[in-house]
């Protein structure tokens, strides 16, 4: 069952992965498009017990930093990701009210997708990243939210019908 | 804390969290393994991109077409009433044609100076997600490319080339937050750095400060030792702005790039520079402007009905 489990979740965020990196990124969207896969893990950590958003989290962060246009140290995704997954999934874990709720899950994965962007900014100061300017910083962090906004809600229910058939559970949202 | 709030999660958490400590101290150290499994990611990740770029390319033209719908509204009106088969031919055609424009201006630029490049097609854009700017080019180390070319587009500098792989090569653009580039003023040969900003815009720090820098002033790049990672004379910019704030310990200016790092599509890689400087040779020369045809009326009297 474990088996099935991780071997299906490993190819699914893989599949993911390889739609950013080699359909989503052919895009020249306007204010810095979106991350399909950034949306997708956070789902799943919603959709998950903490342990396994934890999880979830680590394998996005890795595959996050093998990406070519990771600008940060390898590992730097990692971490954040482990704390966002983990933070997203513990917050929603047990809230039946909010597991069901549609639009809730959204706003969750929009301050979530914002969140984790923030934080990548904050640890990549620390780590000696540059980031450019204030001004395209912000451009950007507005233009990542509202594109999570309108993608949230046309990918969710194909995310979650995913989680379910990989975890047996049934989720109506 | 609920449920998932136990030791057990907590500890898996922890191990997580040092795990990820531990890669990051190992990158910083510059320990080669990390470095590897990255190379061996793009290698697989890089025919994933060649597939998704020619799957995705009618799509991306579309796409392009409502972002500037302003701008083609009357094309989009004429090409509504031809049918499915010549729309994708004439989308197809339009995307080749500007491909071959910006491989003309490249082979020009480069002829002029004498570089010498290999000429490579984008085949993805980094994602923004970690706020860097980046393109991977479909030519690597088995064409010759080697890691801190530069990258020309048509109009001028693009970047230099980050990381190559066996069949693709990762490319720094110019407008990337840590790119860095030497310039000098053509003309008054003055010199100063460069340093992206995101955007197609730049700022310009001088090294001198009583040195003159003005509005339209053409920015060259001054290259480097060995000529890598910058050859001499490639057009950079165009000032747009000076800051001549009295307090400042070096002078700045607002610069804007030549080359539209949003529609990048051809670049080349310069491989080998010329003996010799080509100096102010590839500053590209002003649009000359249009003259604006006067009208002029002679109003003549109607003649005055008398009785």
């Amino acid at each position: 069952m474990l088996t099935r489990q991780v071997s299906l979740s490993a190819l699914i965020f893989i599949f993911f992965y390889l739609i950013q990196e080699s359909v989503v990124t052919q895009f020249h969207l306007p204010a810095g498009g979106f991350s399909i896969f950034l949306i997708f893990t956070l789902v799943w950590a919603v959709l998950s017990t903490p342990v396994i958003g934890a999880l979830s989290g680590f394998a996005a962060g890795f595959l996050m930093d093998l990406s070519q246009s990771s600008s940060g140290p390898f590992g730097q995704w990692i971490l954040i990701m482990i704390l966002a997954c983990y933070a997203i999934s513990l917050l929603n874990y047990g809230n039946e009210k909010l597991r069901g709720n549609f639009i809730e899950i959204v706003f969750f994965i929009v301050v979530g997708v914002l969140a984790t962007e923030l934080c990548f900014l904050i640890t990549g100061a620390l780590l000696g990243v540059a980031t450019g300017s204030i001004d395209q910083i912000i451009l950007t962090l507005i233009g990542i939210s509202i594109w999570t906004l309108v993608i949230t809600p046309l990918s969710m229910p194909v995310f979650a019908r995913l989680h379910g058939f990989v975890f047996n559970t049934r989720m109506h949202i | 804390m609920r449920d998932g709030g136990d030791n057990r999660s907590r500890l898996v958490v922890i191990i997580l969290i040092v795990s990820a400590l531990l890669f990051i101290t190992l990158d910083l150290r510059g320990i080669a393994v990390i470095g590897g499994i990255r190379h061996g990611a793009q290698s697989v990740t890089s025919s994933f991109q060649r597939a998704g770029s020619f799957v995705v390319t009618p799509f991306k033209n579309f796409f392009t077409d409502v972002t500037q719908l302003g701008r083609t509204r009357n094309q989009l009106e004429q090409l509504r009433f031809e049918n499915s088969t010549l729309k994708n031919r004439l989308i197809n055609r339009e995307s080749a044609d500007s491909e071959l424009l910006q491989l003309k201006s490249i082979l020009n630029l480069a002829g002029t100076a004498g570089y010498k490049i290999i000429s490579a097609k984008v085949i993805s854009q980094g994602s923004s997600q970690s706020f860097s700017q980046t393109i991977t080019i479909d030519a690597g180390s088995n064409s010759g490319i080697k890691r801190n070319q530069t990258v020309i587009s048509d109009a001028g500098i693009a970047g230099v080339v980050k990381e190559v792989y066996s069949d693709s090569a990762l490319v720094l653009l110019a407008s990337d937050p840590a790119f860095r580039i030497g310039v000098r003023i053509a003309g008054s040969q003055q010199i100063g750095i460069l340093s992206g900003q995101g955007n197609r815009r730049a700022i310009l720090q001088l090294l001198d400060n009583q040195t003159d820098v003005a509005i339209g002033d053409v920015l060259l790049a001054r290259g480097s030792a060995a000529n890598r990672p910058f050859v001499p004379g490639v057009p950079v910019g165009l000032v747009t702005s000076v800051d001549n704030s009295p307090g400042a310990i070096a002078q700045s200016a607002g610069v804007t790039f030549y080359a539209n790092f949003s529609a990048l599509s051809v670049v080349a890689v310069v491989v080998g520079a010329p003996a010799t400087d080509p100096r102010d040779s590839l500053v590209p020369q002003k649009p000359e402007p249009t003259p604006i045809p006067t009208v002029t009326i002679y109003v003549t009297p109607t003649p005055s009905v008398t009785k």
